[in-house]
């Protein structure tokens, strides 16, 4: 009785739909409207004075708020810079998309791609407040990437271009401690320092490898790589598997895992095949350095710095590794990374040392 | 009758058999079907196999393997190699030899059996570590009390199911012999020469045959030297070689045992022609010189931080005072590098700092009590920094080599002001073309490449042209970066880099260059000292092809193996012939571009001079190295200009004995880090008069003291003994017309082409300078009066008077 009730009813109501309105009076249902970003960007006319130009965010600059085009992400292990807090976005022209190379590369990204990556600290001494000191910004250009440095006025409501490095007196409180560092704002050829291969400029962070991993978007958590492709950031042709680097201080993560993960992100841009020191005995870059040698485990250093230390990497023995006397030393001339931070990373320091007496290698 | 001659036959037969093998196995091409192999365990497929590890194995053929580790973490393997039967029970002695490695893990073994006939009898339990890749265990396992005539023997590999190594088995032999190897190889007393070798007979032999050769040369394939008792004196040897002993015993009628060899050893190196003694001394700060400081040409230690200097002051007549000088903080202090001179000329040295991001300048009061601190707003990443007068105005400036930009240089105006150059400036990035290189400071800049890779720089004349050209070491990156630099002085202001062209621009990876005269023949040659790979030698043969040849090869210097960051030049014996100071070690120069290393004997990186004022280098590194000294005699230079800098730099001082000629550039700034004397050292040998001191200084003016006292410091004061220019007047050099108001030629019975000449007035001052072109000169622009023009050619001066209308 029910069945031949509902399909009658059914009926009715297809027919009422379809009766409704002539063909004359048809309106088809409106398109959505396309939201374009509202950042300021001509490539013949950049990098500009100031940040505000951009409009990469909105609301008070400092608030960092970043507006339609302008996606946040963040890397497994970052790179140590005297504690400073990063927050890192990438700004793409309209059409425009990121393309997979390999785990190991950075994105081949088109022109007009953004990098921007924003060092500040919290509980800043004598006000306890959050100062911003730099915006680094990196550009590609027709030809290759640019740098751009911002450096932020005390009203913390702008930051300007600067060529020149230049030193931030800074006190501040983290975990209960007073921490001080004299910060160094690199000059543009520091930047090329670091972030270049042979001479050509690169971006070190977006990598695969880096960045497959989940971010808290405003819409919730995602995958950084699914969340690109959905935002028209990134090609979807990219593998299932992508060899990862993961968080050095997650310490439910295999020791290995996790050195290996923080000596390629603080050190493998020079200690790569086509960084300044290439012609040293050693490859920190996380596709390379899971061998031992790579990793300078029993290989004798070029330069002597004391007779004391008697290999790059000594299993069980910190003391006699020279990888372990440079992270913790603060002299110019020996610390490792050499540019990038002027404190010593005690808690990047402490995982080098455990890894290093994990290891049982005999040099002989 | 047949019966007795089979018997002598058949004994001929037993006693011409120097052994009887039973089992001989080297597994090259398998492991042979009479062989057992016992796959046991948890699987079955991970057994003894035939081949290599990786490409490694004992004597570069295949061996027998079985490998817990390529297997993985998981299964248990108990895998046992079993030789074939053989017959031993009429072995006189019978041997098991063979090679292993034996790769332990933790709790594995490799345990050796023999079949006695009855049961299988232990005779080898090991589970450690023994042998290696290519230079094998060799055992020689007596089994004698276990032959029999169903015998075997075999190989049983258990890693008692760790994820453990391997055991790698080769040169299987078991073999009757009459006559046992000697054992207990043992060497003792190794000096450069000889060894004393002992050993215990294999039996009761009396006498042996030893070889000692070159270490892993293989068996020897004939006779040795017939030695009839232990211990046994070899001499002959060469020095710093490794040499392995091989023996075998002389059983008379019972023939010879197998060749053992092994028992490696390595001769002495020669001994150091000179040797340093260790002392203490205390400074605060960072080390980084031994440099006169408060102008009496005593070298001090001197060691900085950014609040104080720190001077252990050499006093007349021995020992040191330490000063402690406080100055107003530097913005940057001498990580990078530490250069000093007196740049100020007023009596008291001065230094720069070389930081990662700036440099900073102290310059020291009237009577050297305190510094005032110059530090520049620019941003430099400094390395090795040296004081030269760049612009040749008699006032000292200061260049320092730029990291990741281009060099930078500070013209010293004379009344106090240092002001900042760099080569060039580039718009946003390398890849632009510069908008500007200075032409004032030095026209062209002094090594301007974008992103830098500047790290050795070193003054000295290498063209013999009488003005200071600068090389710089390169390092880092792509090949246009890394590749070394020769800045020539033109002599106007202006410098040109030519190294390509004059066969030095190496790409190498080198931190600094050690210059001298390493053949004393009149020009300055080049040890480039290497931070990876190998250190290269470069004569200076620019007088004769024009170019620097390498001759590395031959010479030595490769025998140091070690890197790194320090290279500079100084006799340290005092025979007359420079040596190189490498990170440490001493390459002994023999005066031919020859080299003998003596490693270790000195800091790794530290400062050089004469810090006990007995005419020996010694050298401070944390603490003191004393030069031990010998009898060899010395003279040192105290170099005081009056029209020049103040300190010389940059002057030619050429010294002449029976024995030859030797030439030394004063310059401040050698090596990467550190600051060494100022003061110009000589060692003579066995030579008992100078015959001449002649001092070029950067002004033009020539001194020439002849016949100077040995074995002293001698001050000279430049334009107290002027060269007298009448020695050199020859009266085959007719100039014309004479006098002149246009041209002057040169008659043509001389060669000078590409000699270097010079005009002088009748003061001594210099006028003009040049290279011959063709033999005629333009002196329209010189003023009416009396002229000298000196022609200089390979060292050998002639001169000539002119008048000017």
């Amino acid at each position: 009785m029910v069945k031949y009730y509902s399909s009658f009813l059914i009926t009715i109501v297809s027919f009422g739909i379809f009766s409704c309105a002539s063909d004359s009076e048809y309106v088809p249902d409106p398109e959505p409207e396309t939201i374009v970003s509202p950042v300021v960007f001509n490539i013949e006319n950049v990098p500009y004075q100031s940040l505000s130009e951009y409009n990469f965010f909105e609301g008070e600059l400092k608030n960092l708020e970043p507006v339609y085009g302008v996606l946040p992400y963040s890397l497994n292990s970052t790179l140590f810079s005297d504690y400073a807090k990063k927050k890192r976005f990438v700004w793409m022209p309209e059409n425009s998309t990121a393309s997979y190379i390999n785990d190991y590369s950075s994105l081949d990204f088109e022109v007009g791609t953004v990098l921007i990556k924003n060092f500040y600290y919290d509980n800043v001494q004598p006000n306890n407040n959050t100062k911003i000191i730099e915006t680094r910004l990196m550009i590609k250009k027709e030809t290759e990437w640019d740098f751009a440095n911002y450096v932020w006025n005390d009203e913390q409501d702008e930051a300007f271009l600067t060529e020149d490095g230049s030193f931030v007196d800074l006190e501040w409180i983290q975990d209960d401690d007073v921490k001080s560092t004299n910060y160094r704002i690199p000059s543009q050829s520091e930047c090329f320092t670091c972030h270049n291969k042979f001479g050509t400029p690169v971006p070190i962070g977006p990598k695969p490898q880096n960045i497959n991993r989940d971010f808290l978007y405003s819409d919730g958590n995602k995958n950084q790589l699914e969340k690109w492709v959905e935002y028209g950031y990134l090609n979807s042709s990219y593998p299932t598997i992508i060899n990862s680097t993961v968080k050095w201080d997650d310490t439910s993560l295999p020791l290995d895992l996790r050195a290996r993960s923080y000596v390629d992100i603080n050190c493998a841009h020079c200690h790569n095949e086509e960084g300044y020191c290439e012609y040293r005995p050693i490859r920190f870059a996380f596709n390379e350095n899971d061998n031992l040698i790579n990793m300078g485990v029993c290989v004798t250093p070029d330069t002597n710095i004391d007779n004391s230390l008697t290999h790059i990497v000594a299993p069980n023995s910190p003391n006699e590794s020279v990888v372990y006397f440079r992270m913790k030393s603060t002299l110019e001339e020996y610390r490792m990374p050499l540019l990038g931070r002027t404190l010593e990373h005690e808690e990047g320091v402490r995982l080098i040392e455990e890894w290093i007496n994990s290891l049982t290698t005999n040099c002989e | 009758m047949k019966k007795i001659t089979l018997l002598l036959m058949s004994f001929a037969l037993v006693f011409s058999i120097e052994a009887q093998t039973y089992v001989q196995e080297n597994f090259n091409t398998g492991i042979p079907v009479l062989w057992n192999i016992t796959d046991a365990g948890d699987t079955t497929g991970d057994s003894w196999y035939s081949g290599q590890i990786d490409g490694d194995s004992l004597d570069g053929t295949n061996a027998a393997i079985v490998d817990s580790d390529a297997q993985g973490n998981g299964p248990h393997l108990i895998e046992t190699l079993t030789t074939p039967v053989f017959d031993a029970s009429s072995a006189v002695f019978l041997y098991l030899d063979f090679d292993q490695y034996y790769n332990n893990y933790s709790t594995d073994t490799a345990i050796i059996e023999v079949f006695d006939g009855t049961n299988w009898i232990e005779v080898l339990n090991q589970s450690t570590d023994i042998g290696a890749f290519n230079n094998p265990n060799y055992k020689h396992i007596d089994i004698t009390a276990y032959k029999n005539a169903n015998m075997q023997v075999r190989f049983v590999y258990d890693d008692n199911d760790a994820w453990a190594w391997f055991w790698v088995l080769d040169n299987v032999h078991i073999y009757n012999s009459l006559c046992n190897n000697p054992s207990n190889i043992a060497v003792a007393s190794v000096t450069e020469s000889s060894a004393i070798i002992s050993w215990t007979p294999g039996g009761s032999e009396t006498s042996w045959e030893v070889v000692v050769q070159p270490a892993e040369s293989g068996l020897p394939t004939g006779s040795g030297t017939t030695v009839n008792s232990s211990p046994y004196n070899v001499v002959g040897l060469a020095v710093s070689t490794t040499y392995e002993i091989c023996i075998r015993s002389n059983c008379g009628i019972d023939g010879f045992s197998n060749w053992i060899c092994g028992s490696q050893f390595t001769t002495a190196a020669a001994p150091a022609p000179i040797t340093f003694t260790e002392q203490t001394i205390s400074t605060t700060g960072t080390n980084r010189a031994v440099v006169d400081m408060n102008g009496d040409f005593l070298d001090d230690i001197v060691s900085i931080n950014s609040t104080n200097i720190n001077i252990q002051e050499q006093q007349i007549g021995g020992g040191f005072i330490e000063k402690n000088i406080t100055t107003p903080a530097a913005d940057f202090t001498p990580s990078w590098s530490l250069a000093a001179a007196d740049f100020d000329g007023n009596g008291f040295t001065d230094l720069l700092y070389g930081a990662g991001s700036g440099v900073t300048f102290m310059k020291a009061n009237a009577d050297g009590t305190a510094f005032t601190e110059i530090s520049g707003s620019q941003d430099i990443f400094s390395q090795r920094s040296n004081f030269i007068d760049i612009n040749n105005d008699g006032h000292l400036d200061a260049f320092v080599c730029h990291d990741v930009e281009p060099n930078v240089y500070y013209i010293n105006d004379g009344s106090g002001n240092l002001t900042f150059y760099q080569g060039a400036q580039y718009d946003n990035g390398c890849d632009a073309e510069p908008t500007e290189i200075d032409l004032i400071g030095a026209s062209g800049g002094l090594g301007i490449y974008c992103s830098g890779g500047n790290y050795g720089s070193i003054w000295l004349d290498y063209d013999n042209d009488g003005d200071q050209d600068m090389f710089i070491a390169k390092c880092g990156g792509e090949e246009a970066r890394r590749t070394n630099q020769m800045h020539t002085n033109n002599g106007d202001g202006s410098f040109t880099e030519n190294a390509a062209a004059i066969g030095l621009a190496d790409p190498m990876q080198t931190w600094s260059s050690a210059w001298g005269d390493y053949d004393n023949d009149g020009d300055m040659d080049v040890f480039v000292g290497a931070s990876s790979g190998t250190h290269k030698l470069m004569r200076n043969d620019i007088d004769t092809s024009g170019v620097f040849t390498e001759v590395t090869s031959g010479s030595g210097i490769l025998t140091l193996t070690d890197t790194g960051i320090e290279n500079v030049t100084y006799d340290f014996d005092n025979d007359g012939n420079l040596d190189v100071a490498s990170n440490g070690n001493i390459l002994f120069g023999n005066g031919d571009m020859t080299f003998s290393v003596n490693e270790n004997i000195i800091p790794n990186g530290g400062s050089f001079g004469d810090l006990n004022n007995d005419g020996f280098i010694d050298a401070f590194g944390g603490s003191i190295y004393m030069n031990d000294i010998n009898t060899n005699n010395w003279i040192t230079i105290n170099t005081i200009g009056t029209t020049s800098n103040i300190n010389g730099i940059g002057a030619r001082i050429v010294l002449e004995t029976s024995s030859g000629t030797q030439i030394r550039d004063v310059r401040s700034g050698d090596g990467f880090r550190y600051m060494n004397t100022l003061n110009s050292h000589f060692g003579i040998g066995t030579d008992t008069s100078i015959i001449s001191i002649t001092i070029t200084w950067p002004s033009g003016i020539i001194d020439q003291i002849l016949n100077p006292s040995l074995n002293q410091t001698l001050t000279a004061i430049e334009g107290e003994n002027p060269l007298s220019v009448d020695e050199f007047l020859v009266n085959n050099l007719i100039l014309f017309p004479n006098p002149t108001s246009h041209n002057l030629n040169l008659s043509s019975s001389y060669n000078f082409d590409k000699a270097n000449f010079s005009i002088f007035d009748i003061s001594g001052r210099l006028i003009v300078k040049g290279k011959f072109e063709s033999n005629t000169i333009d002196v329209s622009k010189l003023q009416s009066g009396n002229y000298i023009l000196k022609i200089s050619n390979n060292n050998v001066i002639t001169a000539q008077k002119f008048i000017k209308k």
